[in-house]
């Protein structure tokens, strides 16, 4: 080694040796730069070829002599290829990909891929330096790109193919490995391995595994709704999250939650299209406007789904979601955006189940947004709290009340202020008292600021339609309706009342006419015959 | 998927650091020629107004074009190349080595990555023009003849082929008939081995005229006209007991 000194710049001089009788053959191993490999901290390490491949390139070989085996098949498969021209390339050793295991069974493992064309235009050599500080050459023979492997459990094709036609189908995404691995048990494939892996994800999922067992599943919903609050924001994230099946302690709260929310949501989406709601929207724009966005959002589908209820929703059903609309609303500010959502496509729902491979997002409706019947518990719990909101009809609507924030306390405050003026509860079909209900409850707790002037609520201003009851009669007379109809003559918007007025006022006039009741689609209908 | 090597782990625990160099093709191609030594050239870093700079000279006797020794004035090889280095930006690459008795070692990191580019002069530039000149030539040449050939094909009275085949059927003779307890022994035997046979094969094996052993054959076994083998024949499923690896087929006598 000789070292030059000159004036500007100082360099050591090496010699270059490229060694020739080496025995031994350098390749590349190269890692992806996301993968984040240390060779340094591999204690252990092995290696071998994947010879996969093998049985698809060598034939198959029916053992001589057995039965159904032909004399010359061999022979006549072979002249019959290359008559047609197939060739079937040669299985060479020397192109198949390595295995690597790092630290034994519980590490990593590599797949690395030859890369072709490394050596054909230009030749890579990998120079080290020597102890004496002459550096030597070796030339490349492969360049391998390492990739890991997934250690966890993975869908084939086909069960890949088959969980998304059934995407929107399925609420709990975790279910999908879990049942794959009974499956698996059951055809007693490889014990040890699943049920440990089982196990383990049956602890995490805490009994997750009890997809098979339906009250399982209602258990949780008896959970308060502290739990799912905690994790309601996060709904969206959650569920892409729960694809990944890496989720592990993780992924056990948020399955659970994410249950949770599943079937809560799709309660409280339901009880929320009321039509209500939309009536209480006007009133509420009183209010100082409370949640900009997420209300706004809410206003028009709201709409739409009123538009589109009465053909859909029995009266028993609007009472269910009633009571549980209580508990909506304290998990309203939560929440808001996926129920914007929920309502818009609550009632294509029942359409969209058809257009299940469609790869158009947003269009077809997810589990979680479908209606759901209430669990009967949950009605059965709120049973009580309705009945004593039935009665509870305010004399005036609920002006004071509507100005309380939408908070949990509003809700429970405006709850309590119900019961403590017991009203003469009607004996108006539950249609009535569904509409007084909420219109006690709904201006403030629901919050909805709207954008609708709040101009509309004082005095009736001059429009087409006047909430009287030779108005009602006239329309009864015409055609037997449900009173969400009624209320669709008598729009808010065009009589210059508010919502809250409007049902009231309207279920004044019923009283008075006492319409005869009709049972059409299970829908009360009422009529006159005059 | 048999043997499974436990890869040596030294060069990655000493943290060697090696290069990785791209050079071209033709400096490769010189570098083969080295003597024994495997002496090729000369590596000079240095620190050039901050930067390192490394280059690579190659030895005299190497940049011939031809054979090494000859000092071919014509077409010289560059001498002189400098380095282009990379750091390696995030992606690991290691080195691990095979070597002839398959044991396979990891000899390190690789630190550095490098190009040897060549110093572009006229000479360069004559020498990748030759190499354009070869590599554009056709792997195929259309070549006109001024004569036909005549060596071959020339016309031949019996071809030798035919002779050759002639001849053997002379020396063979008509095939006899052979005892018919010996001849279904051969089919048993081969049927044993062989579920499905064709007619042409069995006469093969058997050297029995066609007609008599379709006769045998009518007897003992049946005509596959349709399915997979087709126009084959197989046993009747009375004379055949097939097991899973072995045959043990129950004669019964005709």
């Amino acid at each position: 080694m000789t070292s030059l000194g000159s004036s500007s710049s100082s360099a050591t001089e090496y010699t270059v040796r490229v060694p020739k009788n080496t025995s031994k053959k350098y390749n590349i191993m190269a890692f992806n730069s996301g993968d984040r490999v240390n060779c340094s901290t591999w204690t252990q390490a092995r290696m071998e070829r994947d010879m996969s491949a093998r049985r698809i390139y060598g034939e198959e070989e029916t053992q001589e002599g057995a039965a159904g085996s032909e004399f010359g098949k061999k022979q006549r498969e072979e002249a019959r290829r290359k008559k047609f021209g197939i060739v079937t390339r040669e299985f060479k050793v020397e192109d198949q990909p390595w295995i690597l295991k790092v630290n034994g069974k519980a590490g990593k493992r590599f797949k690395g891929q030859k890369k072709g064309g490394v050596t054909e235009n230009a030749s890579y050599y990998i120079f080290t330096q020597c102890p004496d500080g002459a550096f030597e050459a070796f030339p490349v023979h492969g360049w391998y790109n390492f990739t890991p492997l997934a250690k966890h459990r993975t869908l084939t094709a086909e069960e890949a193919e088959e969980e998304w036609g059934r995407r929107n189908k399925v609420v709990n995404h975790f279910s999908i490995m879990l049942q794959r691995r009974f499956r698996e048990q059951e055809r007693g494939e490889d014990d040890e391995d699943e049920g440990e892996k089982s196990g383990k994800k049956k602890k995490k999922g805490g009994g997750r595994g009890g997809d098979l067992r339906i009250h399982d599943l209602e258990d949780d919903l008896e959970m308060s709704s502290d739990d799912s609050d905690s994790s309601m924001g996060d709904d969206g994230e959650s569920k892409t999250k729960a694809k990944k099946p890496t989720g592990k302690g993780k992924g056990k709260k948020k399955r659970k939650s994410n249950e949770h929310e599943a079937l809560e949501d799709s309660d409280d989406g339901d009880y929320e299209g009321l039509e209500v709601d939309y009536m209480s929207d006007e009133s509420s724009s009183d209010d100082e406007p409370e949640k900009g966005k997420p209300s706004k959002g809410e206003d028009l589908p709201k709409g739409i789904d009123e538009a589109s209820e009465s053909e859909e929703e029995s009266e028993e059903e609007k009472q269910n979601e009633e009571e549980a609309k209580e508990e909506e609303e304290e998990e309203e500010g939560k929440k808001t955006p996926v129920q914007v959502e929920k309502k818009k496509k609550k009632d294509s729902s029942g359409e969209s189940d058809s257009s299940d491979d469609s790869d158009i997002e947003g269009e077809t409706a997810s589990a979680l947004f479908m209606k759901k019947r209430t669990p009967p518990k949950r009605g059965g719990g709120r049973g009580s709290a309705g009945s004593s909101r039935t009665g509870s009809r305010p004399g005036t609507p609920s002006i004071d009340s509507a100005s309380t924030s939408n908070t949990l306390r509003a809700a429970a405050s405006k709850l309590e202020q119900g019961k403590r003026q017991p009203q003469p509860a009607t004996d108006s079909p539950a249609a009535k008292r569904l509409k007084m209900e909420p219109s006690s409850q709904s201006p403030a707790p629901s919050g909805k600021s709207t954008p609708q002037p709040p101009s509309g609520k004082s005095t009736p201003s001059s429009s087409d339609v006047q909430l009287t009851e030779e108005a009602v009669r006239r329309y009864l007379i015409r055609k037997p309706m449900t009173t969400k109809d009624l209320l669709k003559k008598f729009q808010t918007k065009r009589t210059g009342l508010s919502s809250e007025q409007t049902v009231n006022v309207l279920a004044q006039i019923l009283k008075r006419l006492n319409p005869e009741r009709k049972n059409v689609n299970d829908k009360m209908h009422f009529y006159l015959t005059e | 998927m048999s043997d499974k090597t436990e890869v040596n782990l030294t060069g990655v625990k000493q943290s060697k650091g090696l290069w990785l160099v791209k050079v071209p093709k033709y400096l490769s191609q010189q570098w083969d020629k080295a003597r024994e030594k495997g002496e090729v050239g000369k590596i000079t870093i240095g620190k050039k107004q901050g930067k390192t700079e490394v280059r690579f000279s190659l030895n005299e006797e190497l940049t011939a074009l031809g054979a090494v020794g000859e000092m071919d004035a014509s077409l010289q090889v560059p001498k002189d190349h400098p380095f282009t280095m990379h750091a390696v930006g995030g992606q690991t690459m290691a080195v691990f080595s095979q070597s002839d008795t398959d044991e396979i070692s990891l000899e390190g990191t690789v630190v550095h990555r490098a190009e040897c580019r060549p110093v572009v002069d006229d000479n360069y530039m004559k020498l990748k023009k030759l190499q354009i000149k070869e590599s554009t030539k056709p792997q195929r040449l259309s070549q006109q003849l001024e004569r036909a050939i005549t060596t071959v094909f020339k016309p031949v009275a019996n071809h030798d082929f035919n002779v050759e085949y002639e001849k053997k059927k002379k020396s063979e003779g008509k095939m006899v008939r052979a005892e018919r307890q010996v001849v279904l022994d051969m089919l048993f035997s081969a049927f044993e081995k062989h579920q499905y046979y064709n007619i042409k094969d069995l006469v093969d094996i058997t050297k029995q005229p066609v007609t008599y052993l379709k006769e045998l054959m009518r007897e003992i076994g049946t005509y596959n006209s349709k399915g997979a083998h087709k126009s084959t024949w197989e046993l009747k499923p009375e004379y055949r007991h097939y097991q899973s690896a072995e045959e043990e087929e129950e004669m019964q006598t005709a």
